[in-house]
């Protein structure tokens, strides 16, 4: 007999899962994602780099800027780019914007009313509207901020290599460090919410991120040392899924919010690591679905975190000066943290300045393992003794504590 | 009466049903006249029902997506195919190859036993009553006609370039003044000229104006510009796969 999640709901994207059940004892689960392949790494091919981050953008729209942004840092390391700290600064103030619309959107929205017990926010509004409505406000904010670094809220085709389209000016910047002093204090009460979920899934052996806190030249894992992703990562393709998996040195890891506070606490802001000092024992205990306590931390670290770069911004002015680029070949790998965890994108460039070879795995395909003994061992723990609306609520409570982002985890290739 | 409405999503990035959230407070207006009766990016509820709009967006890219969308289409009066995937295909549609090539590519085998397609749009496959492309589109233009249609009235179509809108914000053209390939003249209007904003080209997101657009002397001018034809004519089919000739 098998139980059969036709399709996660409140996660973006198309997936499911099959529970397979033999002599009354949980054997096996499988999570399917029949999200149709986009051919990404093809698409790009033989295109011109200055518009390869514009479509890469495209795989997914709740982290498209992170895409922006590792398409552009793989290819300006092809291309020997060096840009000064006023671009590197503006990046990383449209990623905190990103981390602020994806958590936002995901806590309140998304998972908000499973603690609620409510179908979906909406519904949740008509007794905790105050709740919902705060949520929504934050989220506006990380909007706001991808639109003025990225160029739009969706898609945006600001974010280029060596620079920017358009600068924000001095007053814009001002908003958004006034804005951000603003949303602290709603903000701390959603890490207080969340403080209370339960542990659900697996809990993690191996965490994976990027060196700095939101982007890096490398990745680290527990033992701190710094590796490129070819070094101990390796993929394989699943018969069911079209999205491949991944293992570091053999085993499976996590990618997302709580690896990134367990393995960088120290990088965090101070109402930030105040939080993570407070539920550091919860949060060491690897449950998965402690990943959303995670997120909520985050949320404040964003928001503090691009005050702090605003601010600094505002002291030193904007010059507004893109760096020139001459084509010629070479190789680059960008390292982002999106908000749902690693990122990767890797170019080859021709002489010409066209993309020769192209290979981008996503955080949803990194987790992709994680996940599937997430759903395994929950599955196991509850099978026989939940009711069986209860059981499969659990399991999909236990998907979307990953925050899983299934249109972007369908475009892993090695060409 | 309440309208009961039904939001499906194909292969894609999730903007376009993303973006309905993006409404913020005006998606609570909305919700004066809706009930959501599916929509599974933001809600776990769930009723097989007859609808009276449907919104689809994505492409057709497996049997799957097939056949919700027929599934979609039965059980709606009005139908709106939503976003550039889902009116021309948008990006993964421009991919050039067979399918069973580019899954041998991309996963090293020629088996598919997750029924991948060739990316199409859902105009392809059924009758749609709204067309509204963007990549994605333009969050107020989906409430106007929503609104619209919760009244009774026929939501209108744009069919401007959107060279329009750009004189309209008075920005400097890009092509013109700076020889930047900008794909304005022959796309469809509707977002504001928003990249030209940030002094960026047109990629046009939007795919190109129904009938008026003129690729061919476009082609010319950034030909003159000293683009080479190879890259033109990847930048042109990127959202409209093989609509624009020349
Ligand atoms: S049209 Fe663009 S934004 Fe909309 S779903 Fe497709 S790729 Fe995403
Ligand atoms: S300017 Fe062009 S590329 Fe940009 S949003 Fe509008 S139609 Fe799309």
């Amino acid at each position: 007999m098998n139980i059969e999640i036709e399709a996660f709901t409140r996660v973006e994207g198309n997936g499911g899962a099959e529970i397979l059940i033999e002599n009354g004892e949980v054997k096996d689960v499988k999570v399917k994602i029949f999200e149709g392949p986009r051919f990404f790494e093809l698409l790009t091919l033989g295109r011109h780099y200055w518009d390869v981050p514009d479509l890469e953008a495209r795989i997914c729209a709740i982290c498209y800027l992170s895409h922006s942004v590792a398409s552009v840092l793989g290819i300006e390391r092809a291309l020997g780019v060096n840009v000064p700290e006023e671009i590197t600064l503006l990046r990383e103030l449209g990623l905190l914007g990103e981390l602020i619309e994806s958590h936002a959107l995901h806590l309140y929205l998304l998972v908000a009313p499973d603690l609620f017990g409510y179908a979906d926010a909406i519904r949740m509004a008509s007794k905790h509207g105050e709740v919902v409505k705060e949520g929504i406000t934050i989220k506006a904010f990380g909007n706001y901020i991808r639109e003025l670094l990225g160029g739009r809220e969706i898609h945006g085709i600001n974010i280029k290599p060596g620079g920017f389209g358009r600068y924000p000016t001095i007053e814009e910047l001002e908003q958004i460090e006034s804005q951000c002093e603003a949303l602290l204090r709603p903000a701390r009460r959603v890490v207080n919410i969340f403080a209370e979920q339960e542990p659900l899934g697996a809990t993690v052996q191996h965490y994976i991120a990027t060196n700095e806190y939101l982007y890096g030249d490398k990745l680290i894992a527990e033992d701190g040392e710094k590796f490129d992703y070819l070094e101990h990562i390796e993929e394989k393709t699943l018969p069911y899924s079209f999205a491949k998996q991944s293992r570091y040195k053999g085993n499976i890891f996590m990618v997302g919010a709580l690896p990134r506070v367990m393995l960088k606490h120290d990088m965090l802001t101070p109402m930030a690591k105040h939080f993570y000092e407070e539920h550091k024992e919860k949060l060491a205990s690897g449950y998965v679905s402690f990943n959303n306590l995670a997120q909520a931390i985050e949320l404040l670290y964003a928001l503090e975190k691009a005050k702090e770069v605003a601010k600094t911004l505002l002291d030193k002015g904007i010059e507004g000066e893109n760096v020139p680029i001459e084509p010629q070949e070479g190789e680059g790998i960008g390292y982002v943290e999106a908000p749902r965890g690693v990122l990767v994108h890797h170019y080859r460039i021709d002489e010409k300045g066209n993309i020769a070879y192209s290979n981008i795995i996503t955080p949803t395909a990194f987790n992709h393992g994680i996940m599937e003994l997430s759903l395994y061992e929950e599955a196991r723990k509850r099978y026989g003794s939940s009711d069986e609306t209860t059981f499969l609520q659990k399991l999909e409570e236990t998907v979307r504590a990953f925050d899983p982002c299934i249109s972007c985890s369908v475009h892993i290739v090695r060409l | 009466m309440m309208l009961k409405l039904g939001v499906f999503e194909l292969t894609d990035c999730g903007g376009c049903a993303l973006n309905i959230l993006f409404l913020y407070e005006k998606l609570f207006d909305l919700l004066e006249f809706y009930e959501i009766k599916e929509f599974h990016m933001a809600s776990s509820f769930k009723e097989h029902d007859t609808l009276d709009i449907a919104i689809v967006t994505g492409s057709v890219s497996t049997q799957r997506d097939l056949d919700l969308l027929h599934y979609a289409r039965n059980h709606s009066n009005y139908l709106i195919a939503l976003g550039t995937c889902a009116t021309h295909g948008d990006v993964q549609a421009s991919v050039e190859g067979k399918i069973r090539d580019k899954l041998e590519k991309v996963y090293g085998t020629k088996a598919n036993p997750m029924k991948a397609l060739d990316s199409t749009p859902i105009v392809q496959h059924v009758a749609v009553d709204y067309a509204m492309p963007g990549c994605p589109y333009d969050k107020d233009e989906i409430y106007q006609v929503l609104m619209n249609l919760a009244k009774g009235i026929e939501p209108p179509t744009k069919d401007y370039p959107l060279c329009v809108e750009c004189k309209l914000n008075e920005y400097e053209c890009v092509l013109v003044k700076r020889g930047i390939p900008c794909l304005g003249p022959i796309t469809l209007g509707g977002c504001n000229a928003i990249c030209v904003k940030s002094q960026l080209g047109c990629i046009g997101c939007r795919g190109p104006i129904p009938k008026e657009a003129n690729p061919a002397s476009e082609f010319e001018i950034l030909k003159e510009l000293g683009y080479d034809e190879e890259y033109l004519r990847r930048k042109f089919k990127t959202f409209a796969r093989g609509e624009l000739r020349w």
